[in-house]
């Protein structure tokens, strides 16, 4: 999906991991996707540059469905459809 | 899908690498790995139940003049505390930490009320062996 239509794409869950460094972000995910249904969507909030790259990995790994990210001032959101 | 398994030998006792092992270990719960912790020498001692969490008993590995600096950037990161990270992985995932017998011996631990509350067992070192050869990753710490 492209930024914009992320931008748009109405999320199910959103969990805000921006005071958080790594390992922070990933656990945070990995907690709340626990409570949402296959087929849903979360987005994460970090500022910490290396979830960037972790949670796309850990999405592909366990199954689920990495969207993209949205550049925001001072922080990012990472998508996800729970696989 | 079987969970893939991790041994780790946390050798380590300091505060450094405490913290290291705490972290790695939540990348192994994030991926619902099965993880089995052996705690030898200077671990065992960190895991004395009047030790744990409190950094004042603890050595720095590298820098030990650079512990206060240390410990300043951890708080304002926001970065929990080693025994905090290694509590946590157990909430998520199946985490068995395992007391190596003579260690505990060494610092004054006999029995398991000795440790920290994570502490599973007090074990000998074939368990180890065993653990480690079954595993699909294998660290020492």
């Amino acid at each position: 999906m492209t930024p914009e239509e992320l931008k748009d794409l109405q999320v199910d869950k959103t969990v805000d991991a921006r005071g958080t460094a790594c390992p922070g972000p990933l656990l945070e995910a990995k907690k709340a996707m626990g409570t949402i249904d296959p087929g849903q969507v979360m987005e994460v909030l970090s500022s910490d540059e290396g979830t960037k790259k972790d949670l796309p990995k850990w999405c592909t790994k366990k199954g689920h469905d990495f969207m993209g990210i949205v550049e925001e001032p001072g922080y990012f959101k990472v998508f996800m459809k729970k696989g | 899908m079987e969970n893939k398994k991790m041994t780790m030998a946390l050798f380590s006792g300091s505060l450094d690498k405490l913290t290291a092992a705490g972290i790695v270990l939540s990348g192994a719960a994030a991926d619902d790995m099965d993880v089995d912790i052996y705690v030898l020498l200077q671990g065992a001692r960190a895991f004395k139940k009047e030790i744990g969490d409190n950094p004042d008993k603890l050595p720095m590995a590298e820098n030990p003049d650079l512990k206060q600096e240390f410990l300043n950037s951890l708080e304002q990161l926001k970065v929990k505390t080693w025994v905090e990270f290694f509590k946590e992985a157990k909430e998520l995932t199946n985490v068995k930490i395992h007391i190596c017998g003579l260690a505990g011996k060494i610092w004054g631990g006999e029995k398991l009320e000795d440790f920290i509350d994570l502490a599973d067992d007090i074990v000998g070192i074939s368990e180890y062996i065993t653990s480690a050869q079954e595993a699909d990753v294998h660290l020492f710490i």
